[in-house]
């Protein structure tokens, strides 16, 4: 028992109209799935389609996301790795003349591109930031992981401009890791004082 | 963070049903800088408007969802004509848009793990109903176009408190959650289009009608398992 009836067979489609449907839904699945699930997953565009929609960009962003979770999985555990212990001493000018900052730090960023920016510091120490950003806007994860400890201070995307301070909860370097996700290069100039022993910097 | 480890354990709570979800939507973990990859992730990279994107993230949404394409199976298993399937689908759609679109812009916070249970219990209702339980047992026959309309009020705040997960910026907030909106019924149309075709070559099998008591009542049992695990996993997260 039911709550319906049998269905009347003149009612359902005919076999006919099912076999079209079923056409149209096959090559419906294919079309989405070339010109569509492709490049909005993979980044992969064959037919251009996807980067008409706009979803082309979504797909290099997934893998981009998903190469870095990878490249993190493989080196988890050992973080203060090579990468993240060369001193960045390139464009950091001690600067006593200008008011109180200790140190500041201008670099650039293609679209897309990324680097990390920390401060060595020992546990409850403080560090005093002030940035702007020139020529877009910039995504942020002020952050900061050492032996075997997380602690994450703020996220951001989108924006111009931030200022602020955070005191340490362990001890290890504490910073920022940037991305430009604007459509030109941008420009971040980044200014810092505080308790901490050294600026480094990772790709 | 919470919210993020929160969606990881649910997703693992929902065990034999990852196999559903597309790849990277599963693989949500924080990791040194708190990568999040996938659709989150993508997200949680871009501001301003994006419609055609959030388009795409609807309908996948939806086509992904186990849970609201079960339902929607149940909604249209014994319906026969167009007019009644554009009927309840669209009290179903009226239903979920209403409470996502209110649910994400007023950021009604409710446990997901409780409306999901919720929406596994809409299946079992749904499948209980096509298998003429109410009638049997209470001898009435509840409205089943306010059931409908009632469980997609339910599956939206669900999608909501999805898309609260995604915290999408600010910046374009209503154009992409309105985009968003229009790719869960997009998705839910070809969904439809591709159950309709199966029910249809279904229907013509001189035997429908006893395998439809099967068909319904393995749905009770999915639903049954859908909210057992919600409920599990409401319980190891409390």
């Amino acid at each position: 028992m039911h709550n319906a009836p049998k269905p009347n067979l003149e009612d359902l489609p005919t076999k006919s109209q099912l076999r079209r449907s079923a056409l149209i839904a096959s090559i419906g699945a294919v079309a989405i799935g070339v010109m569509v699930y492709m490049p909005a997953e993979l980044g992969r565009d064959p037919t251009g389609v996807g980067t008409l929609l706009g979803l082309t960009e979504m797909g290099e962003i997934k893998q981009q996301l998903a190469a870095e979770a990878a490249a993190d999985a493989a080196t988890h555990g050992q973080e203060e790795s090579s990468l993240m212990n060369d001193v960045f001493g390139l464009f950091v000018s001690t600067a006593e003349a200008q008011e109180t900052w200790k140190d500041e730090i201008v670099f650039s960023l293609e679209p897309g591109a990324s680097t990390e920016i920390k401060a060595t510091m020992e546990e409850g120490a403080t560090l005093f930031y002030s940035w702007t950003v020139e020529g877009g806007r910039i995504n942020f994860d002020l952050h900061a992981h050492a032996g075997g400890q997380n602690v994450s201070y703020e996220k951001g995307r989108g924006d111009k401009r931030g200022r602020g301070s955070f005191t340490t909860p362990f001890a290890g370097d504490h910073g920022w890791f940037w991305r430009n996700r604007s459509k030109g290069e941008v420009t971040v100039t980044l200014k810092l004082r505080g308790e901490y022993s050294a600026i480094v910097r990772g790709e | 963070m919470k919210t993020v480890s929160d969606g990881v354990r649910r997703r693992f709570a929902r065990g034999a049903f990852v196999v559903l979800t597309l790849l990277g939507l599963s693989a949500t973990m924080a990791l040194a800088h708190d990568v999040t990859p996938g659709d989150a992730g993508y997200i949680q990279e871009i501001w301003g408007v994006h419609v055609i994107p959030f388009i795409y993230l609807g309908a996948k949404h939806m086509i992904t969802g186990y849970d609201h394409i079960l339902f929607l199976l149940g909604v249209v298993f014994f319906l026969y004509h167009m007019k009644d399937v554009a009927i309840y689908v669209s009290l179903f759609a009226v239903g979920h848009s209403v409470t996502m679109l209110l649910g994400v812009w007023f950021g009604w916070g409710i446990n997901a793990y409780i409306i999901d249970a919720i929406i596994g219990l809409s299946v079992v209702y749904k499948a209980l109903d096509n298998l003429g339980a109410f009638q049997r047992w209470f001898g009435v026959q509840p409205n089943t176009k306010a059931a409908t309309l009632i469980f997609g009020l339910f599956h939206g705040t669900g999608l909501a408190s999805k898309i609260l997960e995604y915290r999408i910026d600010e910046d374009g907030l209503l154009p992409n959650l309105l985009a968003f909106n229009v790719g869960v019924e997009l998705g839910q149309l070809t969904a439809l289009f591709v159950i309709l075709i199966v029910m249809g070559y279904w229907r013509h099998n001189p035997n429908f009608m006893r395998q439809a008591t099967y068909a319904n009542v393995v749905m009770v049992g999915l639903g049954i398992l859908l909210t057992a695990q919600q409920i599990a996993g409401f319980v190891a997260s409390a």
